[in-house]
């Protein structure tokens, strides 16, 4: 990854309230140039007003925002140099495409021969080559999305912000334009901002993300980090499928409905203190096992439905009252039934243990 | 930090010119109804009630207005049912052509008007020829009343038309489905749902030409029935200077419209919440009408239409006709008359001085009208709402209480003058049209930047365009068509406003072509066929250029004339 000496964009306690409503409450955050950050998050909790606090749609009521080391809070929307791609796309439908595209290069009075040839130049790069003439009523969705990217691109800007780009796509066109924003992503050092709702095109794509929830940082960071060991309950279960289990902790020990687990921390992690504890298991990690065994946590339960996804099946289950979810690969569960009691178990290391 | 200041500066200029333009001459006329020089009085309102003459006056116009406004309401519910509800071939046509009656000022069409019902017009006539009559009969004479309402009602009844048909098409239809799938029959649904959901429009248009109709001034002037508020208002224009009543007079017109403007207004924004969201949540399907439904609706459609242009198909048979007296039609055949109306002194100035007036206004609006829908929509600036109240009174505020007040307050408060409309009228005339039109500018503007989602404009914004750029590349192009329709309407209605002209234009090279029209009327050789001719000019030039607005607008037009 680019360590870049001052980060390519950094939030510095961040507030902004609408009327009563506090959007973003001190959020603070630092992303370093070439970065794919996502800032991920359900509606409506601050991540597009943060997304447009950057693009100097909004101000803030307090707090800093830096871009590069400088410090552009006075700086007015057009001087940002941070092309945003809109949710809706906002192509003007009074211009062409090579006029929407051509916007800012005009904008910034760039010769008209430069203009021309940037222009082609981007939109052949995002595959709308010959299509500069088509008023933007006359493109399907995919390419308006296209054009709506090039017209940022054309720019050569250091910064990209992306609201929900993907949020008006059907399934199949947003399968095809992760794909390509990857491309992108791997041949430019573009910083891109992205922001979405969608938990499945965060993990795929982002270097790392913030998850926000209700206008605070729920946690920051790759991934895989925040899928296998997410520091909170909000996380854990909007990062994918969680169970959660009530515990109370006492040494190398947490003690369950289930039965007393054993539970291991990472090496960085600091220790646990006694108590109430809330363990978080992945459904992947819950697996069927012939009977008991004292090296993993194992338990009986028994099986209230099945459902098959195709390569796995999500088995529901409830052991001592506690309803369970497990995901097992589908030939490993051909002969389960639906009343079926069988042993389960899981391993030490993907018991995560989280404030309840 | 920079300081901006193309915001603070513009509504600066806006304010100070509706202040001064709107709210002084207003707040001049109520003052003097309440104060003359011995301090706050009553005696002047009460004159309202105990001067048998201004009673009268009152009555009657109140009459009037109520006939009218229930005869609208006669005319338009039913095609406004019809209209939103069914689908039949020709639609668009006709709801394009059912505008007509309403573009064509009543005031020229009173003159054919005359024509038909007058003692030795085309009526008595015809009824003598079929032995139905033994004599002549003066129809205007008899029942001054009907013909007014007459002809008021087939020119007020597309507003409500409009406004119905509005407020029938924004009621979502899951909300009549519901009702149906709950088990209320379709009668039922109607009285139940439909109608209560309608309610707000129907009163914003019964509102509006219930107001329209109370202070129409053009109409009883032609017909000669001068005991109607409107008409003595004008007449004690002449002693503004020595006698309030005149003031009380136009303070309790104004009161009037302020007060429906204000219901219709309470009863449009509680239900707005529900009943129209703005988009509906499914499209309505509209049941095709037969072809029996279909050919009674042309039928009565027709015929409403035609009762309603015949004055002014009177208009331009009397402008070519020689002699119209005790005939059906007219006899002899002439184009003497038009040439007449473009070469007289009178007519010609009149022709120049409304153009050039029109002109103006319409620059002034056009500056006015997207200032304070910028300042409104997209600034959305403290106090935008009042800004937004305050361009649209004018719609509540008849011509007559702008003009009274202008010539109150400029005449003297800056005697001999550039503005005291003794001296020249030309720029109070001017401002009077452009703030009398100014609602329809902000609207059509209004619309335009609430159809153009904010985020093109944000858009330009990130990608580098200045504010000010902004507003040239994006902004103005996207709404370029509303504005332009704007701007032909408030050309085309300044060119025939009445009121303000009747009452400012007081010599005779000021004349604009409305008061030229009134003056041909009063003057004996021939006088009626060249106000006719010059009517014919004045309705053509109008009618094109509505033409063009309704082309521009598509749709959207007739949303220009809905209350609210």
């Amino acid at each position: 990854m680019n360590e870049a000496s001052s980060p390519a964009i950094e939030v510095s306690h961040v507030v902004k309230r609408f009327g009563t409503v506090t959007a973003l409450d001190d959020i603070s955050m630092s992303i370093p140039a070439g970065e794919m950050f996502f800032l991920l998050g359900p509606s409506g909790c601050g991540k597009t007003t943060l997304l447009r606090i950057l693009a100097g749609l909004e101000t803030p009521d307090t707090g800093k925002v830096f871009f590069n080391g400088r410090d552009v809070a006075e700086l007015p929307a057009h001087e940002r140099g941070a092309p945003m791609v809109f949710q809706n796309y906002a192509l003007w439908p009074h211009l062409n495409v090579h006029d929407n595209v051509a916007f800012g290069l005009v904008e910034r009075r760039v010769a008209k021969l430069e203009i021309r040839s940037r222009t082609e130049d981007v939109l052949k790069r995002v595959g709308l080559a010959g299509l500069g003439e088509r008023m933007p009523g006359q493109l399907s969705g995919g390419q308006q999305q296209r054009v709506v990217l090039a017209r940022a691109l054309v720019l050569n800007p250091a910064v990209i912000l992306l609201d929900e780009p993907l949020s008006n796509l059907d399934a199949k066109l947003r399968v095809e334009m992760r794909h390509e924003i990857e491309t992108l992503r791997r041949d430019t050092d573009i910083t891109f901002i992205y922001v979405t709702h969608d938990q499945a095109d965060a993990l795929a794509l982002a270097d790392r993300m913030a998850v926000i929830h209700s206008g605070k940082v729920s946690a920051i960071g790759t991934p895989l980090e925040l899928y296998a060991r997410p520091p909170n309950v909000f996380c854990a279960d909007f990062l994918g499928e969680a169970n959660f289990i009530d515990g109370v902790v006492n040494g190398a020990q947490v003690k369950t409905k289930l039965g007393q687990w054993a539970w291991q921390s990472e090496d960085k992690a600091p220790p646990v203190a006694s108590g109430s504890w809330c363990c978080m298991v992945r459904p992947e990690n819950i697996q069927c096992v012939e009977g008991p065994d004292a090296s993993v946590n194992a338990f009986q339960a028994e099986i209230t439905g099945v459902r098959v996804n195709g390569a796995t099946v999500t088995v529901s289950l409830e052991a001592a009252g506690v309803p369970l979810k497990a995901t097992v690969l589908t030939q490993r569960c051909l002969g389960f039934k639906k009343g079926d009691t069988r042993w389960w178990a899981v391993t030490p290391e993907n018991v995560v243990l989280l404030a309840p | 930090m920079k300081i901006r200041l193309g915001t603070p500066i513009s509504v600066t200029l806006i304010v100070a010119a509706l202040g001064i333009f709107l709210v002084w001459p207003m707040a001049h006329v109520f003052g003097r109804s309440f104060w003359d020089d011995r301090g706050f009085t009553l005696i002047y309102v009460a004159g309202l009630f105990t001067n048998s003459v201004q009673l009268q006056a009152g009555l009657m116009s109140f009459l009037i207005a109520t006939c009218v406004t229930l005869c609208c309401v006669g005319v338009a519910l039913p095609m406004a049912w019809v209209f939103a509800r069914r689908s039949f071939p020709g639609k668009a046509l006709w709801s394009g052509l059912l505008l007509l009656p309403m573009i064509l000022p009543p005031f020229v069409s009173a003159v054919g008007m005359k024509i038909i019902f007058s003692r030795a017009g085309a009526l008595s006539t015809l009824l003598m020829n079929l032995g139905i009559v033994d004599g002549p009969v003066d129809w205007l004479g008899h029942f001054p009343l009907f013909g007014i309402v007459l002809l008021e009602t087939l020119h007020l009844f597309p507003i409500l038309f409009l406004n119905l048909v509005a407020a029938l098409a924004n009621i979502d239809p899951s909300l009549e489905e519901s009702a149906l799938n709950l088990g209320a029959s379709p009668m039922r649904v109607f009285r139940r749902v439909t109608m209560p959901l309608a309610m707000p429009g129907l009163f914003a248009g019964m509102t509006l030409v219930f107001i329209w109709s109370f202070t129409e001034l053009g109409t009883p002037l032609v017909f000669g029935l001068r005991r109607v508020l409107p008409v003595a208002i004008y007449d004690s224009v002449a002693e503004i200077g020595t006698n309030p009543s005149g003031y009380a007079m136009v303070t309790f017109v104004l009161v009037i419209s302020a007060l429906g403007f204000w219901i219709s207004k309470r009863l449009l924004s509680r239900h707005r919440s529900v009943a129209t969201l703005g988009r509906l949540s499914q499209a309505r399907r509209e049941v095709p009408l037969s072809f029996r439904g279909s050919l009674l609706l042309y039928l009565l459609v027709g015929g409403v239409l035609f009762a309603a242009v015949l004055p002014q198909i009177s208009v331009v048979l009397l402008s070519v006709s020689h002699r119209w007296f005790l005939t059906v039609l007219p006899e002899g055949f002439t184009l003497e008359f038009f040439g007449q109306a473009l070469n007289s002194e009178l007519t010609r100035t009149a022709l120049v001085n409304s153009l050039s007036f029109s002109l103006i206004a319409t620059v002034l609006d056009l500056l006015l009208g997207f200032g304070i829908a910028w300042l409104c929509v997209r600034k959305k600036i403290w106090g935008s709402d009042w800004l937004d109240a305050l361009a649209m009174l004018p719609l509540a505020v008849p011509g007559l209480v702008i003009a009274f007040g202008y010539m109150g307050c400029f005449s003297g408060s800056f005697p001999n003058t550039l503005l005291d409309p003794r001296m020249n009228p030309m720029i109070l005339l001017s401002v009077s049209y452009a703030i009398r039109r100014l609602p329809y500018m902000v609207r059509a503007a209004h619309a335009g930047l609430e159809q153009v989602s904010s985020t093109y404009e944000e858009a330009a914004a990130n990608l580098g365009a200045t504010p000010f750029r902004v507003v040239w590349r994006i902004t103005l192009p996207l709404i370029s068509a509303n504005l332009l329709a704007g701007a032909i309407l408030c050309f085309s209605f300044s060119m025939l406003e009445v009121s303000d002209s009747l009452i400012l234009a007081q010599s005779e090279n000021f004349y604009p072509i409305t008061k030229a029209i009134y003056a041909l009327l009063e003057s004996l050789e021939n006088g009626l066929n060249v106000a006719a001719a010059l009517g014919v000019w004045a309705m053509a030039l109008l009618g094109a250029g509505l033409l063009v607005a309704a082309a521009l607008m598509g749709k959207r037009f007739g949303q220009m004339f809905k209350a609210g």
